[in-house]
């Protein structure tokens, strides 16, 4: 589904971000992507989505070479991975029903569509009942789980979540990562990226560990090593 | 899923409107600004031409003849003045036409009237009012006269000088020009400069939401035509705003004029109601172009997409 092959990725003038990634990531796999804070793991990321573009090396995404991406392919590039942050990225001015519209919207899905589409993704998040309240309103864990909604709009092959329950409690956290495992379970492959821990010892998935920009280990069922 | 995207570009074009009202209306501001100087030198243009036709309307020779000169030489001089290219109309006035507009001229003056009361004869000859096609080719008219075997008949010849007038109406009206389209340059840069500001403020306050389109897949042109509908929007909101203003302007210069020039011929009012399309399709399409002009650099530094 995702192969990274000989990746390094340099910010000018001289940060060198990653490494010589080799990386292969299967459909409908759990992929923890774990490390200290400045290895690289959100360059990964960007590379992915196509946010940074790597200075060196291929990297091809569910059998699509994006290495030279053009700009206009770049949407349907994004529709196909839903993308989560820490920070949620949410609208505060906008009701989580507001919110995820917007992304349809913003992809010019038609209102009918939209108004069908919602209310499937809120129940996948278990956030049905709560389309009008706005972000401030809800938990961090509740805000998250608008964010990860609004990412399964278009269906994504592809979930990544950059460091989602970096900003959430213990309670939260199991939450988002019960419902990233559930939306894996229905055939989603989903890249986390995280520093935590017991979370990634807790759910006996693949976990490559990055270091200055380089993978030190991959292990089928791993733990957090470092 | 286009009308309804078209539709959700104007609706998020129309909220970022509203959601910087004070930088709008400054924007909307300049730009009427812009619009009304642009207007105020068509006015000047458009009145100082009509102001020109008017004198030279106005400008003819008097030929005043003599008071023995009877009827028939007086048609002898006029039909060898009708054979001379330059002209373009005689009009005759009879002896007593002349002495009734001496009258009317001096109705005040009772001592001219009483001495006009005690003359047996018509003391005023005949005169003919001459027209020439052009205005330059007076002072030849009056040499042709001089030298001609009639300039015995004549009593005297009466070319009033408009080209002096007309020079200055000239000349002010170059002045106001120049006054007019050095505002309207300066209007014109400003404008084009808060346009650009607007722009980019516009796409400042709705970087979170383009954070976000980016983020979930929208195509560039969704995430850039707001703002251009914005920019256009300005155009067309301005122009409206203008021709609002425009009109009691022009209503209220319009007796101004007609009393300056002491005819109601012109009406300006009128010129801007027959050019309405010209004059307003025109400005509001440069001013449109303009507008995208500006907001496409802006969106391009500003809108990395
Ligand atoms: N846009 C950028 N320009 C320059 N350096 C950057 C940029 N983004 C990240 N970096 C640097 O690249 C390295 C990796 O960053 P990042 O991928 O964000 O790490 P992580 O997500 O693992 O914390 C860091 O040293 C960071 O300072
Ligand atoms: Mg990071």
């Amino acid at each position: 589904m995702i192969i990274f092959k000989n990746i390094s990725k340099i910010y000018p003038p001289n940060v060198v971000a990653l490494k010589n990634i080799n990386l292969h990531i299967k459909p409908k796999e759990f992929v923890s992507i774990v490390g200290r804070s400045g290895t690289g793991k959100t360059t990964l990321v960007k590379i992915l989505t196509a946010e940074e573009s790597s200075t060196k090396g291929r990297i091809i995404v569910g059998g699509w070479d994006i290495t030279y991406i053009k700009p206009r392919e770049i949407p349907v590039l994004r529709r196909q991975i839903g993308v989560v942050f820490q920070d949620f990225k949410l609208l505060a001015k906008k009701t989580v029903f507001e919110n995820i519209a917007f992304a349809l919207q913003a992809c010019g899905t038609d209102q009918q569509k939209i108004k069908e589409i919602i209310p499937q993704v809120l129940k996948i998040v278990s956030l049905t009942g709560k389309e009008n309240r706005y972000p401030i309103q809800l938990s961090g864990g509740e805000q998250q789980r608008v964010a990860i909604a609004r990412a399964l709009v278009h269906r994504p092959k592809i979930l990544v979540a950059d460091e989602p329950t970096g900003n959430l409690d213990s309670i939260n956290t199991q939450e988002i990562m019960d419902l990233l495992l559930k939306i894996n379970e229905f055939g989603t492959t989903v890249v986390l990226v995280s520093h935590n821990k017991e979370v990634i010892n807790s759910i006996n998935k693949r976990v490559i560990t990055i270091d200055n920009g380089e993978i030190i280990s991959d292990q089928k069922i791993g733990k957090y090593l470092l | 899923m286009i009308s309804s995207s078209i539709f959700r570009i104007i609706l998020f074009a129309w909220q970022s409107f509203w959601r910087n009202i004070w930088l709008s209306i400054v924007t909307i501001t300049i730009i009427v600004l812009t619009f009304i100087s642009i207007n105020f030198l068509i006015t000047v243009n458009v009145v100082s031409d009509a102001a020109i036709n008017i004198v030279k309307d106005k400008v003819d020779i008097s030929v005043y003849f003599r008071p023995d000169i009877t009827e028939p030489q007086v048609d002898e001089v006029q039909t060898y003045l009708s054979s001379l290219t330059q002209i373009k109309e005689i009009n005759y006035i009879s002896q007593q036409e002349a002495l009734e507009k001496f009258r009317q001229a001096h109705r005040e003056d009772q001592v001219i009237i009483e001495s006009l009361e005690e003359l047996e004869t018509n003391p005023i000859g005949a005169t003919l009012q001459i027209r020439a096609k052009n205005i330059d080719d007076y002072p030849e008219i009056i040499s042709i006269l001089d030298n001609s075997k009639y300039n015995d008949l004549i009593l005297d010849k009466n070319f009033d000088d408009n080209q002096a007038y007309i020079g200055k109406i000239k000349e002010f009206s170059d002045n106001i020009r120049k006054v007019g389209l050095f505002s309207l340059g300066v209007f014109a840069i400003i404008a084009l400069l808060i346009v650009f500001n607007t722009i980019r403020v516009a796409i400042y306050t709705h970087r979170e939401e383009i954070g976000v389109m980016k983020l979930v897949g929208a195509t560039n042109w969704f995430i850039r035509s707001p703002f251009l509908v914005e920019a256009v929007f300005y155009g067309v909101v301005s122009c409206v705003i203008a021709i609002i203003i425009i009109y009691p302007l022009l209503n209220f210069i319009q007796p101004h004029i007609n009393s300056f020039f002491l005819t109601e011929e012109f009406n300006v009012i009128n010129y801007f109601n027959q050019n309405f399309w010209k004059i307003f399709g025109l400005e509001i399409l440069v001013i449109i172009f303009l507008n995208i002009i500006t907001s496409v650099v802006a969106i391009r530094r500003y809108l990395k997409v």
